[in-house]
């Protein structure tokens, strides 16, 4: 393949091995050093279990939320260039972004593609984690970890969702913080922590900015860090026992200080083992690097896909005394508000909480050692039913605020719109 | 990990880079290509056509494609239109087919103090057709068809007294006239009984103020409003003069346009916000602040402007309050003084008529007529009211009420009106109060005055 020779002949100029350190990697040795000798390659381990490589096991999930986050800082990045968070001026950025700064459009479709995306990717791979027991010990803590970047994509999304000002964001700010602000005691003051007065307005845009371009995405590349440091630390993706092997049940010894090779090979004993590696393991140069990219060019491709057929919304410009009927919340949170259109007190405190509460404890409630690494455990189709049932209620109630409700949260069908009231435009 | 299975990654990259720059590819080109372009390369062909000399030709062959815009920050617009209709300046194209036509009369109006769409509405940053033009989904101000342009005229000048308005200054006309304030406030005096039309030309399209005004029940079910019995002309020229109420205020050097035809203005608003009470003027009027024949001759213009907008500032220690003029206000306000000291003629200041001639003026300006009708004669259908399903005539108003009960209607209003069948809507028109717009001698004058409609030969009752 051409790719491939031209990849060799580059590497092997002087230039590209005063770049790559280690030239194309042709033997075990070579392909160690070639992800330790790199920084952005050594945060992968040298070696890597077959199990997961398995796409049918992981789904590349949490890959593909890492990828959508790469996206959304480079767009993002972007995006800053031509935003002002003011409520006089982020309107008329949007508006100038759309008809004479080159790319504004598609790069602002990107942005929100990628970031709708990555809502869903992420709560595909906590679906994912939860099937596959992967949160047991010993990544109880790796759960949690994941539970707190869980929050801060939605924070990331609901925050942005405020900034192009128009009034679909408004109305979507003004919905979700009230929300917030259900909650007993704390929830008045919460509310007005994150809009920094009752209402939605320079103040809160403000805030939402400095959250969305600062705060959140420090502590979600943080927290990337962590997760990825703690998958390494906890043995690798989660995989069903194997029969301990020879190389387990020897004891850890100090290893030969003259083999550069050790550290990365992780292994127990004092020799790498030959013919079959020890855990199962097959280097990381190249099937698992290659694979990322491969999984990483399928993103990439569909985001672009997406952001050139399909237009960010955007709106009229907010006008803070008159609410679109129905005024939405952004559709992760729709689910909570059909619970709120039947109970504040349900929808805006009691099952947030539960569901965050549940979702903490759950690695230290459900104990068992069964079922790790498979999807739907036969030994654990307690667990699998409750939370099936669970994210499915869920499912429903944001369908039906989504798409089943319309003005005054009244009953709509999606498929038969409504005659037109005769508005002036 | 063997190389026949590199290979495979390999052929994906392969592939999968391919669609990558495909799809960056069409997403560049759908954003590079964007029609004004085509429009100024057939601009820039008739520049080079026209070109008398090779050499001018070349140069106008090099006119590079680029957005054009009018930045107007005081009116907080930017305006593209030109990046399209980029002949607007120039005669020689007049007749030209659009976008590249000439714009005729806008002499008093440059464009680049004035920009597009301050008059003719729409998006001024969009830069395709649709969009600027403003027909388009999320966009509440599309473009004024050009029969209502005279609305926009409205914005920064007199509307009742524009010799270049004609239209504009019959809808206003008749707006005072067939007795809109009676129900509408406008300008924050009006009735109460249908809603405030400050903002309804921004708010309302065309079609539905001309179907409202004809049928109000048919676009807004329920409406109590009588239908209006306009003549054709007459229907757009009150749609047109609504479309003109924005409830945009425009700043400075726009404003200042308001006051330039008329100091009628000013003696409306000195009127209506009974300057007179402790001013005077020819003699009339209040002692507690200064008589104002002469006050132009004793202060700039500058300094009565500054007053009106805020008189602790040159005048420390006044008892004069902060009236919050807006700056037209202020400006009319002073142009009517200013009047003072060069005409030093009699004003019609309703001082100088007789209590029932000051009523039949009360009447007519706060609207009594749109429900009383003309001379209160009535006939103004009040579906379902006990009173023939009629607003009530008030022609024997002498007849069945003394004259503190008719003060005492008009100031607390009568919001429950006896309906005819129980079982039906209740009656949509009811009395407004109108105590806390009506003034203390307009009151008596408005009684005066409808005391007075009793016809000839019959006993007054005072």
């Amino acid at each position: 393949m051409v790719p491939h020779h031209l990849w060799t002949w580059f590497a092997s100029t002087r230039v590209g091995r005063s770049i790559f350190r280690v030239g194309p990697p042709h033997s075990n040795l070579e392909r160690s050093q070639a992800m330790v000798s790199s920084l952005l390659l050594h945060v992968q381990p040298a070696k890597v279990n077959r199990h997961a490589l398995k796409a049918s096991y992981s789904l590349g999930l949490g890959l593909i939320s890492l990828y959508l986050f790469f996206i959304l800082i480079g767009t993002g990045t972007l995006l800053m260039f031509y935003y002002v968070p003011s409520t006089t001026q982020a309107y008329d950025r949007m508006k100038d972004l759309q008809f004479v700064v080159s790319a504004g459009l598609f790069v602002r479709n990107m942005h929100r593609w990628a970031a709708h995306l990555m809502v869903a990717a992420v709560m595909l791979h906590m679906c994912r984690v939860f099937y596959t027991g992967a949160y047991k010990a010993p990544r109880e803590f790796n759960w949690l970890v994941g539970v707190g970047l869980f929050l801060t994509t939605l924070g990331l999304s609901f925050t942005g969702y405020l900034l192009p000002w128009d009034q679909l964001a408004f109305w979507a700010i003004t919905v979700g913080t009230n929300i917030a602000g259900y909650a007993p005691i704390v929830g008045p003051k919460l509310k007005y922590l994150m809009l920094g007065g009752n209402t939605v307005g320079q103040e809160a845009l403000t805030r939402f900015y400095a959250l969305h371009v600062i705060v959140l995405p420090a502590i979600g590349g943080l927290g990337v860090a962590i997760h990825m440091w703690r998958v390494r630390k906890d043995g690798g993706l989660s995989r069903p026992d194997e029969p301990v092997s020879v190389a387990e049940s020897l004891p850890l010894a100090q290893l030969p200080t003259n083999k550069s090779y050790g550290l990365m090979e992780l292994a127990r004993g004092t020799t790498p083992q030959v013919g079959r590696d020890p855990d199962d393991e097959v280097f990381s140069w190249p099937s698992l690097i290659f694979r990322e990219l491969v999984l990483f060019l399928v993103v990439v491709a569909f985001v672009l896909f997406l952001a050139i057929f399909w237009n960010a919304p955007l709106e009229e410009l907010a006008n803070t005394i008159h609410p679109p009927n129905p005024a939405k919340a952004p559709w992760y949170f729709l689910g909570l508000q059909e619970l709120v259109s039947y109970s504040a007190f349900w929808g805006g405190v009691a099952v947030p909480a539960l569901i965050v509460t549940a979702l903490v404890v759950l690695p230290y409630l459900d104990r068992g050692r069964e079922g790790v690494g498979v999807w739907f455990a036969r030994e654990r189709r307690v667990a699998t039913t409750v939370f099936s049932v669970c994210v499915a209620v869920a499912i429903a109630l944001t369908v039906v605020g989504t798409m089943f409700r319309g003005p005054n949260w009244g009953w709509v069908v999606p498929w038969r719109t409504p005659p037109p009231a005769m508005e002036g435009h | 990990m063997n190389d026949t299975s590199l290979q495979k990654f390999y052929g994906w990259f392969s592939v999968l880079a391919i669609l990558v720059g495909v799809l960056a590819g069409v997403g560049y080109y759908r954003d590079e290509y964007r029609p004004w372009k085509d429009y100024q390369k057939r601009f820039i062909a008739e520049e080079v056509r026209r070109a008398p000399s090779p050499d001018q030709k070349l140069q106008a062959a090099r006119t590079p494609l680029q957005i054009r815009q009018i930045l107007l920050p005081e009116l907080n617009r930017v305006d593209r239109c030109t990046t399209c209709h980029l002949a607007v300046e120039d005669p020689t194209y007049g007749g030209f087919p659009q976008p590249l036509a000439y714009h005729p009369q806008h002499d008093q109006h440059p464009f680049d103090k004035f920009g597009c769409t301050v008059c003719h509405r729409g998006q001024g940053r969009a830069t395709t057709a649709d969009d600027a033009h403003g027909s388009v989904e999320h966009w509440d101000q599309p473009m004024l068809p050009l029969k209502f342009i005279e609305a926009s005229c409205g914005q920064c000048h007199e509307a009742s007294d524009n010799p270049a308005a004609p239209r504009l200054a019959r809808g206003s006309q008749l707006f005072e006239t067939v007795g809109c304030r009676g129900c509408h406030k406008l300008g924050g005096v009006g009735g109460v009984v249908g809603p405030e039309l400050d903002r309804v030309g921004a708010r309302r399209s065309p079609d539905w103020l001309r179907a409202h005004f004809l049928e109000p029940a048919a676009v807004t079910p329920g409406s109590g409003m009588p239908p209006q019995k306009f003549s054709e002309p007459d229907v757009e020229a009150i749609v047109l003069f609504m479309l003109s109420q924005t409830g945009a205020e425009l700043p400075g050097f726009y404003a200042s346009m308001k006051v330039l035809p008329s100091a009628a203005q000013g003696q409306h608003l000195f009127q209506q916000k009974g300057c007179i009470g402790c001013h005077s003027l020819g003699g009339q009027g209040g002692k507690v602040g200064p008589a104002l024949d002469d006050v132009g001759l004793r202060r700039k213009p500058e300094w009565i402007v500054q007053h009106f907008r805020d008189p602790q500032t040159v005048s420390p220690g006044t008892v004069m309050p902060r009236f919050g003029f807006t700056e037209a206000e202020a400006r009319a306000l002073t142009d009517f003084l200013l009047h003072q000291r060069e005409q030093k003629v009699a004003l019609s200041l309703p001082s100088l008529m007789g209590p029932v001639e000051r009523g039949r003026e009360v009447f007519r300006k706060y609207g009594c007529v749109g429900c009383h009708g003309p001379e209160g004669k009535g006939g103004v259908p009040n579906p379902n009211a006990k009173t023939a399903q009629q607003v009530p005539a008030l022609t024997y108003v002498a007849d069945g009420y003394t004259k503190p009960e008719v003060v005492k209607l008009i100031l607390n209003g009568q919001h429950e009106i006896a309906a005819l069948d129980p079982a039906r809507p209740a009656p949509p028109l009811y009395m407004p109060a109108w105590g806390s717009t009506i003034k203390e001698g307009e009151i008596d004058d408005l009684v005066a005055y409808l005391f007075s409609l009793k016809p000839k030969g019959e006993d007054l009752g005072f």
